[in-house]
């Protein structure tokens, strides 16, 4: 109460100009101590930025199951029906506007550019998106959905919009890899573009060839993958992730049609082992190390990832799943293209200011086991920290669909783990010699605060020495 | 433009200087005098037709008398706290984290918080202890006690051109000018012969500064030339609360007083108050003119209401 009544006085004193000149010796306190800029630098190699609203986050990411061509659960089902359910999942999830979505972006990878364009703009109709809403394909290959998802996130970094849909699609079943038609003979002169018509088999081969990667380190990736796979299937993990869709299934020979639900990936195989792959033949070459058990699986998919703006998730109260810190695509040599994720990997670390070291969970695209396992090797990574949950060898690799079906993987993993796990990088290689990576943040892990700042060049030479 | 109703006494506001619909406002229970406080940060939108929307707010367990935006980080927030303390909050964190740091060796209440705007790395705060105190994000103790009034200090501003001066307005009728690398005070302005509430630098002069008292009057000064003030501004019809000058004009200062009133001036005109706004009904002791948007004006005051508008409009107009 005392209190009270000081500041009644002192206030109060404002209100009744007496002069209030108390004469205490006014003592002079002298320190030694001034602030200066620490130079050391802070421990944690990345700093947040100053503008922390500005961050491009990830507020929702679903995914169908994954299933195979021609014999899986989606075999009757239209390339629309499959997007549809995902991109309407990010929005009833969240309870989203579905006006408010500034663009969808749908990476799609073997279907004829307009006509799936079209298809996609039919799928964002059926999932209720009013026709304001405006959305387009992108084609980077194999790293597609990935490429999607990182073109919403550097659209919204450069304000055309704040919130949009980046996802992607694949019907294997529909659309199948074929080879080209035509051919310019001016590719007999250069040899590299000629290496872009090589069939992928035959670049896997390359990769196992020229960079010494055995049949049996193969095998005993995709033995990893699958029970990896299946484990976190059986641990029920995917229910996080996978949109269950309902669709329809023609039974073959009779033609009856029967209403299903798809909710689970159908390419796992619990029970593959060494001895059974071992004894598969090379799929590709006579002599080859590459066979169906140790690439990746034809499949059906779809997924989808909603972005936008912290400032805006904050403001509307939704969980932030993630942040999308950096992008890069890369060029590399297309007879080996399954080496991209060895270039691209560290580019995309890089220009997020971070290290290899710095990163807890990886998600690297089984396209073949032997570039998987190169780049594994290449980059000296911890194998219990990448693609913890299988890759594309046992549930597939639904081209347009993989990047964007990674980053549900990768960041409901990262919820899982907590603040333990708070980086993550995507990659795969593509198709023609490139790959493709991107690094996730955890939306909840912020620096301790700190004054420290990095010393940008730290030269201790003499100038004499340059 | 839209008012917020907050639910204590209104105390300070501050407008954010990385987004610029964003304003921070410190309130505090029964006039200050006793009970709780709340910082709330609010978004007012583009178009003046929607309401304010208020994105977080902080309580404490005793009023808040100032607030200030951290220049490094745009969800960081330091409030100077009635029982002596300095709490940052972090927007960017759930309110169970927060405040982030609790910063208690303030003996009595503090009564300003003010962040380099220079370097920012560093804030300081100003306490009816008689002293000034300067902190960093990384230290939990201060790094410096300046202790040299001998009353109330009711207000510590930094200097926009020089990251290690400051000037510091106290109830005894000073205002000193500190240099952070000096071992005391560098300069006392004996300004008004009343207690001194507030005072703030020129932006685009480093040498002048104004300074506001009970004295009813607001007076600007050249610290080269200190014997005589630059200006003297009358007007304010009781003691004036708060005055800053405006980060777009060299002459433009902005003051609100407990005559309820906040009012516009240009001190090097003849007739220097350019606009007086009586929207309040009562003590108006909060004013904070926008960094990013030119003319924009936000005020509180003990009416529990927070106005945002542009300068020649009525606060009050919808």
């Amino acid at each position: 109460m005392e209190k009270a009544i000081n500041r009644q006085r002192v206030l109060l004193e404002h209100l009744r100009p007496t002069s209030s000149v108390s004469s205490h010796s006014s003592q002079t306190h002298e320190s030694s101590l001034s602030a200066s800029i620490c130079l050391a630098g802070g421990s944690a190699a990345y700093h947040r930025a100053a503008a922390f609203g500005d961050d491009v986050v990830i507020v929702a990411a679903y995914r169908t199951a994954i299933c195979k061509a021609k014999r899986g659960g989606f075999k009757d089902t239209l390339p629309d029906d499959l997007l549809a359910p995902v991109l309407k999942a990010v929005i009833e999830k969240t309870n989203l506007n579905p006006s408010e979505v500034g663009d969808i972006v749908v990476g799609t990878v073997l279907a004829p550019g307009s006509q799936r364009a079209t298809e996609c703009r039919m799928a964002a109709f059926y999932a209720g998106f009013p026709e304001t809403v405006p959305l387009r394909t992108v084609n980077r290959q194999c790293s597609s959905g990935l490429q999607a998802v990182a073109d919403v996130a550097a659209h919204i970094k450069a304000g055309f919009y704040e919130i949009g849909i980046g996802a992607g699609l694949e019907s294997m079943t529909v659309n199948q890899i074929g080879s080209t038609r035509q051919v310019n003979p001016k590719v007999q002169i250069f040899e590299q573009a000629r290496d872009c018509l090589l069939p992928m088999g035959i670049t896997s081969e390359n990769v196992a060839q020229r960079y010494g990667v055995t049949r049996q380190e193969q095998d005993q990736a995709a033995v990893e993958s699958h029970r990896r796979a299946a484990a976190a299937t059986a641990s029920g993990k995917f229910k996080d992730e996978i949109i269950p869709v309902s669709t329809k299934i023609v039974e073959p020979g009779t033609g009856v049609e029967k209403p299903v639900i798809i909710s689970v990936d159908d390419g796992i195989r619990p029970n593959t082992n060494i001895a059974d792959l071992a004894k598969l033949k090379p799929a590709f070459k006579k002599d080859g190390t590459s066979t169906a058990g140790n690439s990746s699986q034809v499949s059906d998919g779809a997924a989808a990832v909603l972005l936008m703006k912290r400032s805006l998730a904050m403001q509307k109260g939704l969980p932030i799943l993630g942040v999308f810190r950096s992008f890069a695509a890369v060029g590399v040599d297309p007879a080996v293209m399954g080496v991209g994720p060895a270039v691209a990997i560290p580019a995309a670390v890089k220009s997020a200011g971070l290290e290899l070291d710095d990163i807890d969970l990886f998600e690297i695209n089984e396209a073949f086991a032997s570039q998987f396992v190169y780049c594994q090797k290449k980059l000296e990574l911890d194998p219990e920290k990448v693609n913890v949950n299988g890759g594309a060898m046992a549930f597939g690799h639904p081209l347009g669909a993989t990047g964007a079906r990674c980053v549900a993987t990768l960041l409901h993993e990262m919820k899982r783990r907590g603040k333990d796990c708070r980086f993550g990088v995507i990659s795969m290689c593509i198709g023609s010699g490139m790959g493709a990576a991107a690094v996730f943040e955890r939306g909840d892990c912020v620096d301790e605060l700190c004054n420290a700042r990095v010393v940008q060049s730290n030269n201790l030479l003499s100038k004499d020495v340059q | 433009m839209p008012v917020f109703k907050t639910p204590f006494n209104g105390y300070a506001v501050k407008f954010s200087p990385f987004y610029e619909s964003r304003l921070a406002v410190a309130t505090s229970q029964n006039f200050g005098i006793l009970g709780n406080g709340r910082v709330h940060v609010l978004d007012f939108p583009p178009t003046p037709s929607t309401p304010i929307a208020e994105i977080a707010s902080f309580d404490t367990a005793d009023g808040v008398y100032d607030v200030t935006w951290s220049e490094s980080h745009d969800s960081l927030l330091v409030a100077a706290v009635a029982d002596g303390s300095v709490k940052l909050f972090d927007l960017s964190l759930p309110p169970s984290s927060n405040p982030v740091r609790s910063l208690h060796e303030h003996t009595r209440e503090v009564h300003s918080v003010d962040y380099n705007p220079t370097r920012r790395d560093s804030f300081i705060s100003s306490s009816w202890d008689d002293t000034v105190k300067l902190w960093t994000l990384d230290r939990p103790t201060s790094v410096r006690t300046f202790k040299e009034h001998a009353y109330c200090v009711y207000s510590a501003v930094w200097n926009p051109r020089h990251a290690d001066v400051f000037a510091s307005a106290s109830g005894d009728c000073t205002v000193r000018i500190w240099d952070v690398r000096e071992p005391g005070s560098t300069m006392i302005l004996p300004a008004h012969e009343f207690e001194i509430l507030s005072c703030d630098w020129n932006k685009y002069d480093d040498c002048g500064i104004v300074t506001a008292s009970v004295d009813k009057s607001i007076k600007v000064w050249d610290v080269r030339s200190f014997r005589v003030p630059a200006a003297v501004l009358n007007g304010h019809g009781y003691a004036v609360r708060k005055v800053k000058f405006s980060p777009h004009r060299q002459n433009l200062i902005a003051s609100c007083s407990y005559d309820m009133t906040v009012c516009l001036w240009d001190y090097m005109l003849e007739d220097a108050l350019v606009g007086r706004y009586d929207h309040h009904s009562e003590f108006a002791v909060g004013v904070d003119m926008s960094v990013l948007v030119e003319g924009l004006l936000a005020s509180t005051g003990w009416d529990e209401l927070v106005y945002v508008w542009q300068h020649g409009t009525d606060p009050r107009a919808p």
